[in-house]
């Protein structure tokens, strides 16, 4: 019996062991790239250490101008899609109208189209509108890409603060505008805030649409990527890889306790 | 519809419901209700679930709008108003405490929002807070006190506003037994002690005995009965009010010789007012002891009688299963189409 | 909310005239500059844009390829986040409390860095093959091949998956699972008998989002794929761009739509049954 056991606990040792290789191998690897010198096959370590890609990643004025491009779009695009999304989003979790349902089907359904063919009729509207190659179209792009995000999060959020906590601050006087301030919003704030970084971070890794908009005139981040992969040694793209990853690892840290505690789950599903 | 203390009629009543009526769902939930609260009493709203209750609550509160009818607190119709611009305060069944709150901030809400300076909220607030004995808590958050203490800040949030009426929803119904007691006597004497015209909802009738002034029974959108606690047992005005307040034994007939004999109307009897003793004697008729189940500081025995079959409670001497006797009842309550006729007093 | 409806749904309604070959409208410039437009001859338009692309032999291979890294993909990213989930709920050590945390990284990396990481991990001179080489052994490359799509579309989508299965589990009462346990039942009969059944909501869920994902995706198989065949969505990105043939590129968007929308309907019915559930609770 005992030996059975400490079997099956080796076995899960092992099992969490190789997941977390697999999941964390190709980061490390790539992420080793950026300071070396050379890599010669099949050594497991750099031929030698350095920083000298770091420096010419922020002297090229492309890759320079494109981590600005990125700094500046992504906010915008959160910005404007949570003053679209999140009274929609109230309205769906607090409100139920005719439709509501199919209205929740029909963006899932959208959800499911393939962004890549959403992209290519959005270029021919684009054309019409002469879109293509602008920053307005680019924000556009990378707008659908939030919208889920920052609809259905906040909308189960507002769902679940409980009706009596609102009519308590009726009750002690507060305006419905106060109530929807002070109680409503704040208890819904987490989650809002977990749609944020979703969204922060689905617009700011958006490299399909924005490559399809943008190029050749604007690039982004995650566009300079895919030419970076082609035109560069690998380190540039690891050091570019490391910076593009920057926003991403402090908004870890930020969101950590509330995305593992579900809150992205519990939005994910239609009421 | 009122009774009793005419003393207080030519003063403004502290909350007045003229007519009121709601209908929610194609249900008429509450029907032309019409009640005199007097200034400074407590007032239990008594029924069991759905008879309208809440629904009376949520429109004094003003969460809901009557279909027709009027509220007024203190003398001023407050119908048209909403929940926040009336002079009334809620203890929520389940507190609604703002979890992302302090116990302060909490209760200092209600005055934040109304803009009152911030040394006169904090002054107010720990004055409040000393009240209820909960100044150690004064920034702790609702987690992390206990479910009395919840109930002690939601109370403390509404009197802080210095309402004229107050309103506690079934402000027990989450506490244990034990708790509940002390925190209904704590309630009662700061109700007292302050003045405040209140209303207590609550499907508990030893909760409004013991806490009220006097108590109005509702029953199908309707209130069958106010009348202080002891008015109210000693004489329920309807069938219903004597089965939902305390229990009885009831039959179809008339009393007579202290036995149940078939007739027009309905005969009640408390359990208490049943006499069983082993020797004969006037109005008593043979019994025998059928069952006998301890119920704390009584018992419940079931006597048979060749009328009827008889749910006695007894204290002292409890006789065993089997045993044959006499029993004989004491009071009865005599009802004609559901209303009281009168009460049939056997002899001592 | 009109404007979200317009968004989305204006487009790809427009796509939709486009394919069965309206070719006016806001259509019209693309119809001009692309090739290769079959214009509509019924009220409703032409299937012949559909009949070409159903006819064209590399598309089915694309087709056949999308459909299996798709399934293979799924099936295993439902079977580790299963693992995951069980490991988290029942075992409760250092380690799995580290797998928990672990497991979220790939998240919150940018899906171009996850492809050119794997690219670089398993690709001619990257880790997995430099590691068989010290050990003197001959890997193979596995990049441009399915395989490396299949690990990298594995690689991105395990962590959402493994956090809705995880949560689901560690909605379950442990009072249901010590229930189990008391009658007698060993640990794999309740995994099978209480806790699948209780998660199952969350499984299917998962089971949507990964393969509509993997479904439609297309940086993972533009990085980590063979030229040909490849996955649909590179090949919508390619005749679209390099072609310059839109119909069919925006055709074969509708082609995964109608698969994606498949799965979808499997989605709405698990949220319906998990709300009426819950409502009857």
């Amino acid at each position: 019996m005992n030996a059975r056991r400490a079997l099956r606990e080796i076995g899960i040792g092992a099992l969490a062991i190789a997941l977390m290789a697999f999941i964390l191998g190709p980061i490390l690897w790539l992420g080793a790239h950026a300071f070396a010198t050379s890599w010669t096959f099949p050594r497991l370590s750099a031929d030698g250490w350095t920083t000298h890609w770091w420096h010419e990643v922020f002297a090229d004025s492309a890759l320079a101008g494109a981590i600005r491009t990125s700094l500046l779009i992504t906010p915008v695009v959160v910005l404007i899609s949570a003053v679209i999304c999140l009274p929609a989003a109230y309205a769906i979790g607090r409100h139920s109208f005719p439709g509501r349902r199919l209205f929740l089907i029909g963006m899932f359904a959208a959800n499911a189209f393939p962004k890549i063919g959403l992209f290519a009729s959005l270029a021919a509207l684009f054309y019409a509108m002469n879109l293509m190659g602008t920053v307005i179209g680019i924000v556009i792009v990378q707008l659908l890409g939030t919208i889920v995000f920052m609809t259905w999060i906040p909308a189960s959020a507002f769902a679940a603060v409980p009706r009596s906590l609102e009519e308590a601050a009726r009750d002690a006087g507060a305006s419905r505008l106060t109530v929807f301030r002070t109680i409503t919003l704040r208890l819904a704030m987490p989650s809002i805030l977990v749609a944020v970084i979703m969204s922060f971070l689905a617009s700011f890794d958006e490299a399909q649409g924005s490559y399809l908009v943008g190029a050749p005139n604007i690039y982004t981040m995650p566009t300079e990527m895919y030419a970076l992969v082609e035109n560069y040694p690998i380190q540039v793209a690891a050091v570019f890889s490391i910076l593009l990853s920057v926003p991403s690892v402090i908004l870890i840290g930020l969101a950590r306790q509330h995305i593992i505690g579900g809150r992205l789950a519990e939005g994910f599903q239609i009421r | 519809m009122t009774e009793g203390t005419t003393t207080m009629a030519d003063t403004t009543p502290g909350l007045r419901l003229a007519a009121l009526t709601k209908s929610l769902g194609g249900r008429r939930i509450v029907d032309s209700l019409a009640l005199d609260v007097h200034p400074g009493e407590m007032l239990a709203l008594l029924g069991p679930s759905g008879c309208g209750k809440t629904t009376t609550l949520r429109m004094i509160a003003g969460f809901l709008s009557p279909d027709a009818g009027r509220v007024e607190i203190a003398g001023r119709d407050v119908t048209a108003l909403g929940p926040e611009r009336r002079p009334s305060a809620m203890v929520f069944q389940q507190y609604a405490l703002w979890p992302h709150m302090t116990v302060f901030r909490n209760v200092a809400y209600p005055l934040r929002v109304r803009g009152v300076d911030r040394h006169e909220i904090t002054r107010r607030v720990d004055e409040v807070l000393a009240l209820v004995h909960l100044t150690h808590h004064r920034d702790s958050r609702p987690a992390q006190i206990s479910g009395g203490e919840q109930q002690r800040v939601a109370l403390a949030r509404a009197l802080v506003q210095q309402p004229d009426l107050l309103l506690l929803d079934e402000p027990l119904s989450n506490l244990d037994a034990k708790l509940r007691v002390q925190v209904r006597e704590e309630i009662r004497t700061l109700q007292r002690s302050l003045g405040i015209t209140t209303i207590i909802v609550t499907h508990d009738q030893d909760e409004a005995l013991s806490i009220s002034d006097r108590i109005a029974v509702m029953h199908d959108g309707r209130i069958e009965q106010v009348s202080t606690p002891s008015e109210l047992y000693a004489r329920p005005a309807t069938e219903f009010v004597a089965q939902f307040v305390g229990s009885v034994n009831s039959y179809e007939g008339v009393l007579r010789d202290g036995a149940v004999r078939p007739g027009p109307g309905t005969i009640a009897i408390r359990p208490e007012h049943i006499e069983f003793r082993l020797e004969a004697r006037d109005g008593a008729l043979p019994a025998v002891v059928r069952s006998v189940v301890p119920r704390g500081h009584f018992h419940e025995v079931v006597l048979e009688r060749e009328d009827v079959t008889l749910r006695a409670y007894m204290t002292g001497r409890i006789p065993d299963e089997g045993t044959r006797g006499w029993a004989r009842v004491q009071q009865a309550l005599r009802y004609r189409d559901g209303h009281l006729q009168e009460v049939v007093e056997g002899q001592a | 909310m009109l404007l979200i409806i317009g968004f989305i749904g204006f487009p790809i309604a427009l796509s939709l005239a486009l394919t069965l070959g309206f070719t006016g409208g806001l259509n019209q410039i693309i119809a001009l500059i692309g090739q290769g437009i079959r214009p509509a001859d019924h009220w409703w338009g032409t299937m012949a844009g559909y009949q070409a692309l159903f006819s064209d032999p590399r598309f089915n291979g694309d087709l056949q390829q999308t459909i299996i890294v798709t399934v293979v993909s799924t099936i295993v990213v439902l079977v580790l986040s299963l693992a995951i989930a069980l490991i988290v709920r029942l075992h409760r050590g250092r380690i799995a409390q580290l797998l928990g945390a672990i497991i979220v990284v790939p998240m919150f990396v940018p899906v171009v860095i996850s492809a050119w990481a794997i690219h670089t991990f398993y690709g001619g001179d990257g880790f997995v093959r430099s590691v068989a080489a010290l050990l003197g052994l001959q890997a193979p490359t596995l990049t441009s091949t399915m395989w490396a799509v299949i690990i990298g579309s594995v690689w991105t989508s395990l962590p959402f998956a493994s956090l809705l299965v995880t949560s689901g589990m560690q909605s379950i009462p442990d009072a249901l699972i010590d229930a189990a346990r008391d009658a007698g039942a060993p640990m794999s009969r309740i995994v099978r008998t209480i806790m699948l059944p209780l998660a199952s909501t969350q499984l299917i869920i998962a089971t949507t989002f990964t393969s509509i994902g993997i479904l439609g995706s297309f940086t993972i198989p533009y990085f980590l794929g063979s030229n040909q065949p490849t996955m649909l969505g590179v090949e919508i990105s390619n005749f679209l761009n390099a072609y310059n043939r839109p119909q069919q590129a925006v055709a074969m968007a509708f082609v995964i739509f109608v698969f994606a929308a498949g799965i979808a309907i499997a989605y709405v019915r698990a949220n319906l049954r998990g709300s009426a559930t819950e409502a009857r609770a």
